[in-house]
């Protein structure tokens, strides 16, 4: 009884500064500072000051910044023209042709960047215009493109990975090797996709340009170089056990900064801007980091997790069904929270939940990214969406409809990491120990 | 002159936490580069982690300024004229007594850290109350902010749109 009238003010304060337009971070502060009055003895602002300090001043969380810098560095160069240029020559020998260059493009930009909305940004800053010039529908570039955007998230470096194994205390290395398969079979379900919508609607796709003989094809692709090879030195230096994940991320910087450099594109103002830009990024998260590092430490001295998680094993629910369920509750919660906040408010009730259940904290890792991608193209808030809308001037309704079967896509995603966990726990198991 | 001094300290803090920033790589690469050479220097990690709260609670007035947190607005943008700042009075008040009580109870964090001779865990032993006044004086100068834009508002200053930078991170 206690713990439902916990439950319930925990819940309400919690939605009621969110809704009201309080800011995350400072949202959490308060409900757990609410919380902690109400609930315990405990003198709560020496407890939530060194609790915010040992959360914010950790080593692992410094990867954090500075892979938002290199994605932010990557982000003012030439980056997306040379993505489109290499790779569209590939594509068209296969069914819907140059709409496969949207899947491909986030592919390969998320693995130098760990957010979507950049990636979803970068790629279609080209992506859009050429589809469009060469008649592409319009509701397939608009589709594939919010889909692919998501695996900004999946494919390491990934900002909300680092986030969530900040918060659970998971080796942020393992979760980012976890992502790559995943996120390679995402990208091939989405071209599967366009691949069959091509084949069975052939009069949608447009004609075929000019060919290009092998040897052009070969010349195009030398501008995807220098990024392909900072993604083997970063995603490799982790693999390998050379670097652990905030030395790869240095190692990304340089590169990054090497590579705009090289292009001509890195100026001081550039450099600031990126600089300032990464600042203020990591600093929003920390925020939110901190808030709910303190929100995590005042449920733990209501007992309120551990009752949860209790609880939801005393209903024998097998881990299918609890995976299930927890699905529809982040898909629902999406509607609401970004994801990076879903992540870390939920995480300390849910941790326990699937630690009991006997759930992989990698494994779930990778299915809460997932997960949290799909409510990036859901609406009302869906940050991808607000992206889209920024760039092509659809409403909101229209995109959301067009990313409606990548929707599904990713649900047949889920399905697949469920029925097959080696996909995700292959490369961690295989990886070698970082070097500390 | 109140005003050029505010935004001064907002920007210069915020620029302050981008060179924290700067020196979090500067610190890793320095002790790559030892280990390559088959050295070790103690206490790099910790430095970083120290300049990692350094830059977050720096840059956090910074931030604010450029309305990079995050906030919901779902029911905020469906709101309009007196009720859309009365809904800004409250989120500032709010967010300035929350940001204020952090800040109160950073400060005698440190003072307790440094009475008590609080030193760090780690090999470097660095006196645990420098590296928090990083964290004192961010969360104060936010507090400042958030204060400042609260009687800004209640001013009658314009309410600015939501959206925009977040978005950068998802």
């Amino acid at each position: 009884m206690e713990d439902a009238l916990l439950t319930g003010i925990f819940l309400v304060t919690l939605f009621f500064l969110l809704g009201s337009g309080l800011w995350v971070g400072l949202s959490l502060v308060g409900v757990a500072l609410i919380g902690m009055e109400l609930f315990t003895s405990r003198p709560v602002g020496d407890a939530m000051a060194t609790t915010i300090w040992s959360a914010t001043s950790s080593w692992t969380l410094t990867a954090l910044p500075l892979f938002i810098w290199m994605g932010d560095i990557l982000f003012r160069t030439r980056l997306s023209e040379d993505l489109f240029r290499g790779l569209a020559p590939w594509m068209t020998a296969l069914p819907g042709r140059l709409l496969h260059t949207n899947i491909v493009g986030c592919a390969v930009f998320a693995a130098v960047s760990g957010s979507s909305a950049a990636t979803l940004a970068t790629v279609g800053k080209m992506s859009i215009p050429e589809l469009r010039r060469r008649k592409y529908p319009e509701t397939m570039i608009i589709g594939t493109l919010a889909g692919a955007g998501t695996l900004g998230l999946l494919i390491p470096p990934s900002i909300i990975m680092i986030v969530y194994g900040v918060t659970v205390n998971e080796s942020i290395a393992q979760l980012f090797m976890a992502g790559i398969l995943p996120g390679i079979m995402l990208a091939g379900l989405f071209m599967g996709y366009i691949g069959i919508r091509a084949l069975l609607q052939p009069d949608l796709m447009p004609d075929k340009g000019d060919p290009m003989n092998f040897i052009g094809k070969i010349k195009r692709s030398v501008y995807l170089l220098p990024v392909v090879g900072l993604i083997l030195a970063v995603l490799g230096s982790i693999y390998f056990g050379i670097a652990t994940a905030t030395e790869a991320a240095v190692l990304g910087v340089i590169g990054a900064l090497l590579l705009s450099l090289v292009q001509g594109s890195l100026n001081w103002d550039n450099f600031v801007e990126s600089l300032l830009g990464a600042t203020r990024t990591s600093c929003m998260i920390a925020l939110i980091l901190a808030g709910a590092h303190f929100l995590t430490l005042a449920m733990g001295f209501t007992g309120l997790p551990r009752h949860l998680a209790e609880f939801i094993g005393s209903l024998q629910l097998s881990p299918l069904m609890l995976i299930v369920a927890l699905t529809v509750f982040y898909i629902v919660l999406g509607c609401f929270l970004d994801g990076i906040s879903s992540v870390v408010l939920t995480m300390a009730v849910v941790e326990p939940m699937i630690r009991q259940a006997g759930i992989d904290i990698v494994w779930f890792g990778i299915f809460l990214v997932i997960v949290v991608e799909m409510a990036q193209i859901t609406p009302p808030v869906g940050f991808n969406l607000f992206v889209l809308q920024g760039m092509t001037d659809h409403d909101m309704g229209y995109i959301a409809r067009a990313a409606i079967p990548m929707f599904l896509v990713m649900v047949v995603a889920v399905g697949l990491i469920v029925a097959f966990p080696e996909l995700v726990l292959f490369l961690p198991e295989t990886m070698r120990q970082g070097p500390g | 002159m109140i005003r050029r001094c505010l935004d001064g300290l907002y920007l210069g803090a915020g620029m302050l936490a981008a060179l924290f920033m700067v020196s979090i790589g500067v610190l890793i690469v320095t002790s790559v580069i030892a280990r390559l050479f088959g050295s070790y220097v103690p206490g790099l990690n910790q430095y970083a982690g120290y300049a990692m709260a350094a830059s977050s609670f720096l840059a956090l007035a910074y931030t604010f300024r450029a309305g990079g947190h995050i906030r919901v607005a779902l029911v905020l943008s469906r709101l309009e004229g007196r009720t859309r700042w009365l809904a800004e009075l409250w989120c500032l008040g709010v967010g300035a007594f929350l940001a204020g009580y952090v800040a109160r109870f950073s400060i005698k964090m440190v003072q307790v850290s440094h009475m008590l001779g609080d030193v760090s865990e780690g090999v470097d032993a660095t006196p645990l109350w420098i590296p928090q006044l990083g964290m004192a004086i961010g969360s104060t100068i936010f507090t400042i902010a958030l204060l400042d834009r609260l009687v800004a508002v209640a001013r009658g200053a314009p309410i600015e749109k939501i959206g925009g930078e977040p978005a950068a991170v998802e």
